[in-house]
């Protein structure tokens, strides 16, 4: 495969959770949570994926892994849809796409000693001859995290959350992956501790050209990881493009806004303008038109009633807004 | 000299562990003026949060205080339980992190609000509702009346934590001890009560003591920043001076390592190792394990602080060495 293509391709991706309610759990709606997602991620980059809490990212995330059941879209990854695949034929796949949490406490079983959590995965598709050489390699992979291989033996409820969050990266890089998804995977973290794990990211990878689609709610993690940013609002992308375009000249009055708010540790730029009013509607019932038209500060009357589509901007930045095509007729 | 709002002097908090009294917080001392914000800033388990327990008189059982805690010149730490409730009720207002713990789920917002202040006032209800409703439009509730009949769970999160700032305001607290006011809100809801409470500070003369660990946050609201680090403070200075000027090894640290500053591509600071645990303290300073300016004394002994003007300082020996700049 030639870098000409991305990774992976997301194609009108959409996921649902239905509302059920009474006796026979009768669906009663829809929380629309992933509402026609597009998004590419070349190899060896970052895709930033941001967004408010609600807003759809995580869904996005478990949704391309197949480990949330989406219900349209297409999710190609090295020219195969994995939407339209058996679970048999999913398996080799799933191999190259794999997962960083949030919590690493809550996603390393606190039965297991570090080495079986790392060899589990190794075990599962056939990696390493004999156990030897599989504990030989999650020694190798604890050195690659940075940790000490004696720690091997211990149980997760040793290691401090840095260290879990080390650990939660050695499992996915076990399988040798392509593309990490990191979900919120250095939110929980303090500032130095988190300093070390997005060092260790960007290490690896331009060591091992690994993808990440990291999907994250902290503005100035993305500014200084992403070369690529989606922004999501209520389950739909509202602006793409390049992180350096997208964080000095946004587009959709949405980012214009996050990034108003966003608060700045410079002494002499102080004063976060709080440009989006009010609060997210509820995904289970999106507002009519454009979805952020109930909190836009430049909202007009054609907002509220057409919802506007993604639109190629001169700069090869896409945004969803009205203002900026051309298509639309004057406010 | 005004006296200060808020006054602490050797803040030590104390907790059993295997027959010894561990501390948490180990000689903290600082004071909030009138119409001043003091933000208190450390990583997980520094003491932040455990100071401001404390000038509430809210640590929990078996912990222990001891030094002096000053709310416009009286000591609390002596105060009896139904004396320090009363003061609790009229002189410090608190907004924790968590809207939605702090308010109980099966009142009405507005009734919670009323019950704080009829506990402490002798109004009519009528007249507390009328308060109530007109605090919801002070902090910028809409729909104020309609909100005021509303239940926790019918409202957002940002609305709970304005429900909860109104709560703190209701009987026009000196000081006010804000605890991670926004960290759990997204960040247009952030920006939101981040802009109200500065309208809030500039209309009231309320001393705030503000604990976070977001350096955002802080240059946001702040006068003068605290940095904590292992029970103690190491830097203490006006906001501008601690941001732009830090002097001790770990604000500057701490600031380095933050990706806002960063260019994209470069690698971010890191600060060898983790914070040692309140079992591993010791008398000399809790950071020469992982400082990169560390001296032979920094073992020895804890080091002063050294003035560098303009109510600047910090407490380490290889500023003490360079002195002011």
């Amino acid at each position: 495969m030639t870098n000409a293509a991305p990774l992976l391709r997301v194609e009108g991706l959409t996921t649902w959770f239905p509302i059920k309610r009474g006796l026979f759990r009768k669906t009663v709606g829809h929380v629309r949570a992933v509402d026609g997602v597009d998004l590419e991620i070349w190899p060896g980059k970052t895709l930033a994926l941001v967004g408010e809490s609600g807003c759809g990212k995580t869904t996005v995330g478990r949704s391309i892994l197949g480990l949330v059941p989406s219900i349209a879209g297409k999710v190609w990854f090295e020219g195969k849809d994995l939407r339209a695949l058996s679970q048999d034929e999913l398996r080799p796949l799933r191999q190259r796409l794999q997962i960083v949490f949030q919590d690493p406490q809550a996603s390393l079983d606190p039965r297991m000693r570090v080495r079986d959590i790392l060899c589990e995965g190794m075990e599962s598709f056939g990696i390493g001859t004999n156990d030897a050489e599989r504990t030989e390699r999650a020694a190798a992979l604890l050195r690659r995290v940075q940790m000490n291989p004696d720690h091997l033996w211990r149980y997760p409820h040793e290691f401090s959350g840095g260290q879990r969050q080390r650990l939660g990266i050695a499992r996915a890089l076990a399988v040798e992956p392509q593309l990490i998804i990191c979900d919120e995977a250095v939110s929980a973290l303090d500032v130095s501790i988190q300093a070390q794990i997005l060092n260790l990211l960007g290490d690896l990878q331009d060591e091992l050209g690994l993808a990440y689609l990291f999907i994250t709610h902290d503005l100035s993690v993305v500014r200084y990881l992403a070369d690529e940013v989606a922004v999501m609002y209520l389950g739909q992308i509202v602006e793409r493009g390049a992180t350096a375009r997208i964080f000095s000249a946004p587009a959709h009055p949405y980012t214009q806004g996050l990034l108003a708010a966003a608060p700045s540790i410079d002494p002499l730029r102080r004063g976060v303008q709080a440009r989006v009013q009010g609060d997210v509607p509820s995904p289970a019932a999106p507002p009519p038109g454009c979805r952020f038209h109930t909190r836009c500060p430049e909202v007009f009357a054609r907002c509220r009633s057409e919802e506007p589509r993604l639109f190629a901007l001169p700069n090869g930045e896409v945004s969803r807004c009205f203002r900026d095509d051309p298509a639309a007729p004057a406010a | 000299m005004t006296q200060p709002a808020l006054r602490i002097e050797n803040l030590r908090i104390t907790f059993p562990n295997a027959g010894q009294r561990l501390p948490v917080v180990d000689g903290v001392s600082f004071e909030i003026a009138r119409g001043e914000v003091l933000a208190l800033v450390g990583e997980s388990g520094c003491g932040k949060s455990m100071t401001a327990f404390a000038a509430m008189r809210l640590v929990p059982k078996p912990g222990a205080i001891e030094g002096v805690i000053e709310l416009n010149g009286r000591d609390i730490t002596k105060l009896p339980v139904p004396e320090m409730r009363k003061v609790r009720g009229t002189q410090l207002g608190m907004i924790f992190q968590e809207p939605m713990t702090s308010l109980s789920p099966v009142l009405r917002a507005g009734e919670q609000v009323v019950e704080a202040i009829r506990l402490h006032e002798k109004v009519s209800h009528g007249e507390a509702r009328k308060r109530v409703i007109e605090l919801f439009e002070r902090v910028r509730i809409p729909d104020a009346e309609q909100r005021f009949d509303a239940y926790p769970h019918q409202l957002s999160g940002g609305l709970k934590q304005r429900v909860m700032i109104a709560m703190a305001l209701a009987t026009k607290p000196q000081v006010l001890i804000a605890d991670e006011p926004t960290t759990a809100l997204d960040v247009t809801i952030q920006a939101q009560v981040l802009e109200l409470m500065r309208e809030l500070q500039r209309e009231s003369d309320a001393a705030i003591l503000l604990i976070t660990h977001d350096l955002g946050v802080v240059n946001e609201l702040a006068d003068r920043v605290a940095v904590m680090y292992a029970g103690r403070i190491v830097e203490l200075g006006k906001r501008e001076d601690v941001l732009a000027r830090p002097r001790h090894p770990y604000t500057v640290g701490l600031l380095k390592s933050m990706p806002g500053l960063a260019q994209p591509g470069e690698r971010l600071h890191e600060i060898a190792g983790v914070v040692p645990p309140p079992t591993e303290w010791t008398a000399a300073c809790r950071f020469a394990s992982r400082c990169p300016r560390v001296i032979e004394k920094c073992s020895a002994s804890a080091p002063a602080q050294t003035a560098l003007g303009d109510g600047h300082w910090a407490a380490c020996f290889a500023v003490e060495q360079e002195g002011a700049r």
